[in-house]
């Protein structure tokens, strides 16, 4: 037979999913349901005189117009507790909700939120990061010193526009820069870029005796629990969230949504209430990828290693703190990143402005942290006249390496057999040769989330395997292949046999989310833990059945055999079934985290992230031509080499690989939401934000390195958020090369390609 | 006021006033939710239906303007013993489909590009789906997909 883990199996979800039965957040709908629709903020910084609701409150079908006023009085936010549900003296940025109409049908209510009066005195904007840290900057928070953290938080040091600061400062950085033979300064800058995922924010909240439901297709259902009861003011037990289908979520679905809100109008009608976001709101809306600025200094001896290193970082949090507090963090992680440097000094600040909160986006701010690190690294290979690709292997990590943190990697020097593997692919000498091209390189160190999850097995009397999990399947697989095939693995069976649950805070554990390619790791860990115990019931129980003793017995082909005797078998069903009555249903529960890491405290202050859990190492290399007339931008070869442990699904891999590289394109050449002096979004439709399509992406070429760790299922680490981060690198590294230019920005615009190729080769 | 048309071979009168787009009749009021509502501007093609055989953003479509027609939406494209379609299960074979809220638009696109093309090139299956935007993919698995369902080789 085929074994379960390491080869590719049908998605179950998918046929659903091609007859259209599946039903998604925005499909999901009960009977007596409500619609709402949120009155939003048109500035991005004022306050406000008045709300008039009279002329909304008596249009047909509406129920219910509410505001702050019919809220708690309370402020909350994943780390930093600074954001109420609905804005009342002032707002802070443009698409704030101000207040809620609830009406019979979407359109009603959409009619009805329009038909709101908001008046708002403008006050000052900060637009954009560089204006919030200038001296006398308006604050966006001027009471941001009352702010208290949320539970099971250290405060960490913050201040005026500043919402989080993170600071690394090794002995010796200015010695050693001084005795450096080169020193070179660039700085780098990044626009924000939407998640835009096809499925729309949704919610539906109900109320049920002092009991708060909602439905959502969410990335994080544990997350919606707390977020929603903190903004509430109920225990997290007062909140019941159930999943459903989701049309992508990229880490825009992580932090809560429309769901407080939902859940709210529940209450306060007496009736379900669904919220839909509208294509053009959803993206103002959206907790987008941040924009950055960059500032990187690096010392290099006259022979071409990285002697000294300054990594300064502002981060654009927006209105509220949100997951940018966390987000500083990584910073410490990517200064060095795949290349000893010598002494390090780091900061990274993320800093309040008067625009949508920003969160996480698929690879968070690692993205354009490696594309100023590794555009940085080119020039310094070229500052001393080497070979990037050489200059890298020059200055490459080996094992043993101490991250900024005190952490130790042991197994860091697999960086250069990856950076081996890719050049098999396609020899780095032969790229980028022909006239307008060019070849990129970057390398990227990357996590696996270590947030915690479990499983619980129950193998059923029709010879069915049931893994009843919290953990989100958002379109990766990591649920339907991974776990399933790890579960299928674990008791011998074919995947077929084995199906897995939605998500239902009341019903399973605890799950950290779909999110830093923790599921499979996690929770299929969580699955192999749970099935020793499932293992030992199955086969004394079988043993029974077999009248053999426990330990002479095997898995086999969905059932239980006598070792060396082939005719001697029973299947997991007969098992099942017989155990009813002996004992009760066969189930068995795992629970899995990874363990704490070592490092030491006392390197970094503000580091909420301490630790960097089960890296994964990572080589990525572009091939482009531009056009010398348009500045247009064709990849005409992407390879990639990732270490991953131990692929459980290579189907599931590639698709995340194939797919992480589309959107790392996209953020690299298309992609941008600019922000105007206004403080709004000047790309407000889908017809504005350019989406990669079909014909911009080329084939990836993959080759895929198993190092199994330990820790994980079959050793698997993570695997599905780290194709992104490199590629925005890659792509300007190589765009640099075709053009001899410099490329400083995220996205690289024809107008960016056009004036690097007016610089002389040499310069970039 | 009524509308009349055939959805997926039944005829329907439905009430649909001068605002509502086709996409509001197939999802509200026949309840064929595997119709999808990306954007609502004609520029996600998750909306995607077949009017008279030709694809078109049903979210941008007055209803009204379908009277008559035939619509086949993604419910519609298994046969009536409930069998899907060659692109449906290519789909399923090839990995086309991670979250799947794009799959039923582009299901609808490359049906009609196979009903005109038998056997089409790769870079015009990627033409012909430049108005399906798939943000889970990177599109690769969308195309091979559609070489397999047309007994061409497929480049994986
Ligand atoms: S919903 Fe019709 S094109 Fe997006
Ligand atoms: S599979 Fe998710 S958008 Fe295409």
């Amino acid at each position: 037979m085929t074994t379960a883990v390491g080869n590719s199996f049908i998605r179950p979800d998918a046929e659903p999913k091609v007859r259209g039965e599946a039903v998604y957040g925005v499909d999901f709908e009960i009977g007596g349901t409500l619609h709402a629709a949120l009155v939003r903020s048109n500035v991005a910084s004022g306050r406000i005189r008045s709300i008039d609701s009279d002329a909304a409150s008596a249009m047909p079908g509406v129920r219910l117009v509410a505001t702050a006023a019919d809220a708690p009085k309370i402020l909350s936010g994943l780390a930093l507790n600074d954001q109420p549900l609905f804005a009342s003296e002032v707002v802070r940025f443009e698409g704030e909700p101000i207040a809620a109409v609830v009406a019979d049908t979407l359109v009603q209510a959409r009619a009805a939120a329009a038909a709101v009066v908001v008046d708002i005195d403008p006050l000052p904007v900060v637009a954009t990061v560089d204006d919030g840290v200038a001296d006398g900057a308006p604050l966006v928070h001027e009471d941001w010193a009352s702010y208290q953290v949320a539970p099971g938080h250290p405060d960490w040091p913050r201040y005026g526009n500043v919402c989080s600061e993170v600071v690394v400062d090794e002995a010796g950085v200015d010695e050693a820069f001084a005795a450096a033979d080169v020193i070179v300064e660039d700085e780098f800058r990044a626009d924000r870029q939407y998640q835009a995922y096809l499925e729309p924010k949704s919610a539906t909240g109900m109320w049920e005796s002092g009991r708060y439901t909602v439905h959502a297709s969410h990335q994080y259902h544990w997350s919606i629990r707390n977020r929603t009861s903190a903004a509430l003011g109920v225990k997290p037990s007062d909140v019941r969230v159930i999943g459903h289908y989701m049309g992508g979520g990229f880490g825009a679905k992580l932090d809560v949504g429309l769901e407080p809100y939902a859940a709210l109008l529940a209450r306060l009608t007496g009736f379900p209430v669904k919220m839909i976001n509208e294509r053009s709101e959803d993206m103002i809306t959206c907790n987008s990828r941040d924009g950055g600025v960059i500032r990187v200094r690096s010392g290099l001896s006259k022979d071409g290693k990285i002697v000294a290193r300054e990594y300064l970082v502002d981060m654009d949090a927006g209105a509220y703190a949100g997951d940018t507090v966390y987000l500083t963090s990584i910073p410490v992680y990517v200064a060095d990143g795949p290349y000893a440097t010598g002494p390090t000094r780091v900061r990274a600040r993320a800093v309040y402005t008067n625009t949508t909160p920003t969160g996480a986006f698929r690879g968070v701010s690692g993205t354009y942290l490696y594309f100023a690190l590794e555009r940085h690294t080119d020039n310094l290979a070229n500052a001393v006249g080497m070979d990037r690709r050489a200059f890298r292997l020059r200055n490459v990590l080996e094992d043993g390496h101490e991250m900024l943190n005190g952490q130790v990697l042991d197994d860091s020097g697999l960086l250069k057999e990856v950076f081996e593997a890719v050049d098999e692919l396609a020899p780095w000498e032969t790229l980028g040769k022909g006239p307008n091209q060019g070849v990129g390189i970057a390398a990227t160190v990357w996590l696996t989330n270590p947030l915690p999850g479990s499983a619980t097995l129950r193998l059923e009397p029709d010879g069915t395997l049931i893994v009843v999990t919290g953990a989100a399947e958002i379109g990766t697989g990591a649920v339907v292949l991974g776990v399933r095939q790890i579960a299928a693995q674990e008791l011998g069976m074919d995947p077929a046999n084995v199906t897995t649950t939605m998500p239902d805070t009341d019903v399973q554990g605890f799950d950290g989310g779909a999110q830093g390619s923790r599921t499979t790791h996690i929770v299929g860990r969580a699955v192999t833990e749970a099935a020793v115990g499932m293992r030992e019931r199955v086969f004394q129980q079988a043993a029974k059945l077999l009248g053999a003793a426990p330990d002479e017995l095997e898995l086999r082909d969905d059932g239980v055999g006598v070792s060396g005797d082939p005719g001697r078998r029973v299947t997991l069903g007969e098992v099942a079934g017989a155990a009813m009555f002996d004992g009760g249903p066969i189930t068995s529960s795992g629970s899995y985290g990874t363990p704490a890491i070592k490092y030491d405290p006392d390197r970094a202050t503000g580091l909420l992230f301490s630790t960097f859990p089960t890296p994964t190492y990572h080589v990525h290399v572009a091939e482009v031509e531009v056009d010398p007339d348009t500045g247009g931008v064709t990849v005409l070869r992407y390879l990639v080499a990732q270490e991953v442990g131990k692929t459980i699904s290579p189907a599931g891999l590639m698709g995340q690989i194939q797919g992480g590289v589309a959107q790392g394109l996209g953020y690299a050449l298309w992609e941008t939401i600019q922000i105007g002096d206004d403080g709004k979004y000047r790309q407000r439709t889908l017809e504005s934000y350019r989406l990669p399509i079909a014909l911009d992406v080329p084939r990836v070429e993959v080759v895929v390195l198993e190092h199994p760790v330990d820790t994980g299922p079959y050793g698997a680490k993570g695997a599905a958020e780290p194709p992104i981060v490199p590629v925005a690198a890659v792509i300007g590294n190589a765009i640099a090369d075709a053009t001899g230019g410099p490329i400083t920005r995220i996205p690289i615009t024809p107008e960016d390609v056009l004036d690097a190729l007016k610089h002389e080769k040499g310069t970039r | 006021m009524n509308l009349s048309l055939t959805v997926n071979g039944a005829a329907v009168t439905v009430e649909a006033d001068g605002a509502d787009t086709l996409l509001m009749v197939l999802r509200d009021r026949l309840r064929l939710t595997g119709t999808k509502e990306g954007c609502t501007e004609g520029e996600c093609g998750a909306c995607t239906v077949l009017v008279d055989g030709v694809p078109v953003d049903s979210c941008i479509l007055a209803a009204h303007s379908a009277a008559g027609s035939e619509v086949q939406t993604v419910e519609g494209l298994a046969d009536r013993g409930g069998a899907l379609s060659p692109i449906q299960q290519a789909f399923i074979d090839n990995f086309s489909v991670q979250c799947g809220f794009c799959t039923p638009g582009f299901l609808m696109t490359l049906t009609a590009l196979i009903a005109e093309d038998p056997t089409p090139e790769e870079e015009w299956v990627k033409a012909a789906v430049s108005g399906n935007l798939c943000r889970c993919t990177g599109y690769t698995t969308i195309v091979d997909a559609v070489m397999a369902a047309t007994g061409q080789e497929v480049a994986r």
